[in-house]
């Protein structure tokens, strides 16, 4: 014990220093106590209190993360913890605009705002886990990941789980936390069996490569494997994709549009360092293609899914899984170049389907139509909101004028710089395949303007179109998207690694 | 800000004057696109008369030869290791776009005022209209492969829902069939555009360019890039070069349409209503011929000799698949439908022989074929607005009735059969001609092909001259009585004001085929040195 005492006014400067890399998140913790007090305490009085208090903190944050922007860390802090570097800020700017973007959706779902419990715990849930989030994006220790996987992934279970109303609710909200808990222990027994072999859990760390490469392909492959379960668990990629459509659906929609984006994003951040450190090597275990088989399961399975749904948030939910595919092809093109290409998709995927989440909500609200069939003739009771969901359907599909088509240029082109370099038939396969995966989405996502305009109701129910805040939220998303599919620099030009 | 900046993006603003009127104003909507229209067709008149010719004018593939041209630097992407993304707002014209902005604005006049007949939803109409006008001409004038590709897929979604809302019966089918049949060809197409990017530079700035006129240059090429002419890369056993251009030749193909992809075509110009139905003939499928010749034929000469054979092929069959089909129908919209497949046969007959004629004859053929389609709709529509009926046999001895609804159907009738004396003729002789001098000139496609595409002309002549005896001569018999009788009114004043022009430039280009070669001729013969030097 005694040798330790000289090294501990040390280490208590090193943690000192690292804290200067860390307001962002320690604004986070402050806010998250302060929320859960305010909740508490003044809400009655105030009611606007809590969420005045988490945009105001999470303006804060943002200007923080803003800040570090523009002085990333070169190296590692806390003790080789976490990375604050560039990329994971670009990751934690788009993750705060999702947060704002899901704070102000709570605000407007009639289903949360009329719940007894009242949002004051999701605000701090969110904090929560958007804490979680920035530390899995900057991780660069295994078990920094577990923590920041598990801190996220707690929070989202209580969001799936917040109303239960209905049989189907809890349904989701069980399966969910059960999904979930397989994953993570798997991902946690593997993780030891990598510490086994490497003797270290800083997978940035030369010796973390070396000792993979010492032992067999077989056990590298089913540590590294398992790790992938509990990443892929987020990410939903096939064929661990099960919970998601159940759980998209069964979850308020505002939570659902959170999950379709922040944690997934989170998770690609993940799944780009780890590849990153994992790269380069020509370890026997060739992990990239692998990884291209993934997507290419993933972006048929959800495609092809999608079309067969009726429920319009299942049909977004196997669209978003099909999205996955394709942002893997864009993260196994990412080695080579087009880290641009990936945080512009990223960031075009979040706004989309943010705004198509909030829009499907509003129509549910204003019409109960849940299912494609019950669009019928909506387009003309609902027109600007059907107008802005074909824009933003359009998007997901990526067709021009909007950026979701600029997103998917990108990734092509990076993919296709790829074949270029190395001549893999598997990346040409994919390049080919997310071409034809872009079609077959065309016919589900079709359905809704088939529905809203092209077919009659049959039962005539007055509709009035009355404008809510979620409804001009997602004008606005929309004419970002279309700006941005015409002018992508102004997007871009921020974008400088 | 020059006059094809304007021409393009005219429409557009008068479909955002649409959207902002409010609905109680909704009788202006029509005016509005009906000025916009008039406006455009001022224009692009102004355009063709300041259109220079001359072997300094031919344009094709030489940057400064273009005229009206525009060019500023819209996306500029820095892609570390990929380099920097490099797309230009680039616009202008040759002698082989610039016929098609005269067609495309004409027609565009004539679809407005056969929506006089549209009833419902008119904001949505005439704003989906206008941007579909904008669309459309934006694909002639652009040069930037990337911007090309941006109006390319914008007519899509017009389109279908303009067939989609105001369509037939059918319309549901007959849209999402058609939106699945371009889209399909287009998905690949921006593949091809990727790889082109990838290996092509701007020999002034080095950086990697989607302008297709550098592309057409082999000099531009990045050495061993996957479409490089001098590499000669393959991909899945072909050569990547071939594959290119079969994949865009299919992309455009669709469109025109060639035979076992014409499916699409009958549906939808049956379902669409009657405006949409004008610009889907008159104007949509010249759009894959354009495209053939600008894209296909330009960028890729070595491949399009390669395919000559294959392409003429396709060219014949399509002309007699087509008129036989015709021949077979007894719904007046489908039997046009069917003598567009055959009548687009002789614009690849033309172009597969890569003879001056044959290629001044496609493009007559498509400019006439614009002319000529867009006026047979709008008579089929003259009459279904009327009784909502358009079967050829619930209608008999119609010149009694309407004589001069009849008066104009012959000019249509018999001009659309290649009369001499009328612009088809001109196309489809010239055509011909170039497909049967090409053995001895270039030895690319065989006289049989002629031979097969004149039978073409011979049962165009049967199918329409048959269906004008049925439906004209003969004592008056309808389906429908009396009341049929009373409704089936002459031509009004408006549909005059739209039926005459088309008249008179079938008659005028067929008089004088000048108007139209001499503004090409010299385009045509750089681009046939272009592909076959």
């Amino acid at each position: 014990m005694n040798d330790f005492l000289p090294n501990i006014s040390l280490m208590l400067d090193s943690v000192l220093d690292s804290l200067l890399w860390f307001y962002p998140e320690l604004v986070l913790g402050i806010l998250f106590i302060l929320v859960i007090i305010t909740d508490l305490f003044f809400s009655k009085r105030f009611q606007n209190a809590v969420f005045l208090l988490t945009s105001f903190g999470l303006g804060v944050v943002g200007y923080f993360i803003l800040l570090q922007l523009n002085a990333p860390s070169e190296t590692t802090v806390f003790s080789g913890m976490i990375r604050p570097d560039k990329l994971s800020t670009y990751f934690k700017v788009i993750l705060c605009v999702v947060s704002l973007l899901f704070l102000l959706f709570i605000r407007d779902n009639k289903e949360l705002k009329s719940h007894d419990k009242g949002t004051g715990d999701l605000h701090a849930i969110l904090i929560a886990v958007l804490f979680g989030m920035n530390l899995m994006v900057m991780s660069s220790n295994l078990l920094m990941i577990y923590l920041s996987i598990e801190m996220v992934s707690v929070g989202s279970y209580i969001m799936v789980g917040y109303i239960s109303g209905t049989a189907k609710q809890t349904e989701a909200a069980m399966k969910y936390a059960l999904f979930g808990a397989v994953c993570s222990a798997m991902m946690l027994y593997g993780m030891s069996l990598v510490y086994a072999f490497t003797g270290t859990l800083n997978f940035i760390d030369p010796a973390f490569l070396s000792g993979l490469s010492s032992v067999s392909t077989l056990s590298s492959g089913i540590a590294l494997g398992m790790i992938m379960v509990g990443i892929g668990f987020k990410l939903s990629f096939v064929p661990m994709h099960f919970w998601t459509p159940d759980v998209y659906e069964g979850a308020p929609t505002p939570v659902t549009a959170f999950l379709a984006t922040g944690p997934k994003i989170a998770g690609f951040a993940l799944l780009i360092r780890l590849l990153d450190s994992l790269g380069g090597t020509k370890a026997a275990l060739d992990f990239n293609e692998i990884l291209g088989g993934i997507a290419l399961i993933t972006m048929i399975a959800g495609n092809f899914s999608a079309i067969w749904q009726n429920n319009v948030k299942r049909m977004l939910a196997y669209s978003s899984i099909g999205h996955t595919g394709f942002i893997l092809l864009s993260v196994l093109a990412f080695s080579q170049a087009g880290q641009k290409a990936l945080i512009f998709y990223l960031s075009i995927y979040a706004l989309m389907n943010m705004a198509a989440f909030m829009l499907a909500d509003y129509i549910e609200e204003k019409s109960g139509a849940k299912n494609l069939d019950e669009y019928k003739g909506l387009g003309q009771k609902l027109p600007l909101t059907f107008f802005l969901f074909v824009i933003v359907l359009v998007s997901l599909t990526g067709l021009p004028p909007t950026a979701g088509f600029i997103g998917k240029l990108l990734v092509f082109s990076a993919a296709l710089e790829m074949y270029n370099s190395t001549g893999s038939l598997l990346v040409m396969v994919l390049i080919i395949a997310g071409a034809l995966v872009t079609l077959v989405s065309l016919f589900y996502y079709i359905n809704v303007p088939l529905n809203a305009y092209l077919r009659q109701s049959n039962h005539e129910v007055e509709i009035t179109e009355i404008k809510t805040f979620k409804i001009y939220l997602s004008l606005f998303l929309t004419i970002i998207i279309l700006v941005l599919g015409i002018f992508p620099q102004l997007l871009t030009s921020f974008i400088v690694i | 800000m020059s006059v094809l900046s304007i021409l393009v993006f005219l429409p557009l603003l008068a479909g955002l004057v649409v959207i902002m009127l409010p609905t109680a104003q909704q009788g202006r909507y029509k005016y509005i696109a009906l000025g916009a229209t008039l406006l455009q067709l001022l224009l692009s008149a102004f355009v063709y008369i300041n259109f220079k010719t001359g072997a300094d004018f031919s344009g094709v593939h030489q940057r400064r030869q273009f005229q009206f041209v525009e060019q500023t630097s819209w996306i500029n992407l820095d892609l570390g290791t990929l380099g920097r993304l490099q797309i230009d707002y680039f616009m202008g014209v040759d002698g082989l776009s610039m016929p098609f902005l005269f067609l495309t604005s004409l027609v565009m006049f004539v679809a407005v005022l056969a929506s006089w007949e549209i009833k419902t939803n008119l904001k949505g109409y005439f704003a989906l209209f206008l941007l579909l006008d904008m669309a459309i001409i934006g694909v002639f004038v652009a040069l930037d492969f990337f911007l090309f590709y941006l109006f390319y897929e914008l007519m899509l979604f017009p389109l279908y829902f303009l067939i989609g809302m105001w369509g037939g019966v059918r319309r549901e089918y007959a849209a999402i069939k058609f939106f699945l049949y371009t889209l399909c060809g287009s998905v690949f197409m921006l593949l091809i555009i990727i790889g082109l990017y990838f290996s092509v530079t701007d020999p002034l700035s080095g950086s990697h360019t989607f302008n297709m006129i550098h592309m057409m240059d082999p000099a531009n090429y990045v050495g061993g890039s996957i479409f490089s002419p001098s590499a000669g890369q393959q991909l899945f056993g072909i050569s990547a070069r071939l594959l290119a251009f079969i994949v865009l030749f299919i992309a455009f193909a669709i469109k025109v349409p060639i035979v076992p992809l014409h499916t699409w075509l009958p549906d939808a110009h049956v379902e669409a209503p009657t405006p949409v139905s004008i610009i889907l003939a008159g104007i949509l499928l010249k759009i894959g011929g354009y495209g053939i010749l600008r894209i296909c034929y330009s960028i890729f000469p070595e491949a399009a000799i390669d395919s000559s054979w294959c392409i003429g092929l396709i060219g014949v069959v399509s002309i007699i698949y087509g008129a036989l089909n015709a021949l077979a129908q007894t719904d007046l919209k489908r039997l046009i439908a069917y003598s567009s497949v055959s009548h687009m046969g002789f614009v690849l007959l033309g172009f597969a022989s890569l003879t001056a004629e044959g290629i001044s004859g496609a493009n007559m053929q498509m400019i006439s074929h614009g002319f000529l389609s867009a006026m047979l709709f709008f008579l089929a529509g003259v009459i279904y607005n009327r009784v909502h009926d358009r079967e050829i046999a619930n209608f008999r001895g119609l010149s009694l009735l309407m004589p001069k609804f009849t008066a104009f159907c012959m000019v249509a009738f018999f001009a659309s059969l290649g009369l001499p004396g009328f612009s088809a003729f001109m196309g489809e002789s010239f055509s011909l001609i170039g497909a049967f001098t090409s053995e001895s000139v270039n030895g690319l496609i065989p006289r049989w092909m002629a031979i097969g595409g004149s039978l073409g002309i011979l049962l165009s002549a049967a199918y329409f001259l048959w269906t004008f005896q049925r439906m004209f001569f003969g004592e008056l018999r309808l389906m429908g009585g009396e009341d049929w009788r009373i409704q089936l009114t002459d031509v009004n004043t408006r549909e005059k004001i739209a039926l005459i022009p088309l008249a008179l430039m079938a008659t005028l280009l067929g008089l004088f085929p000048a108007l139209v070669f001499e503004k090409m001729n010299s385009s045509v013969l750089e681009l046939i040195r272009l592909v076959n030097p």
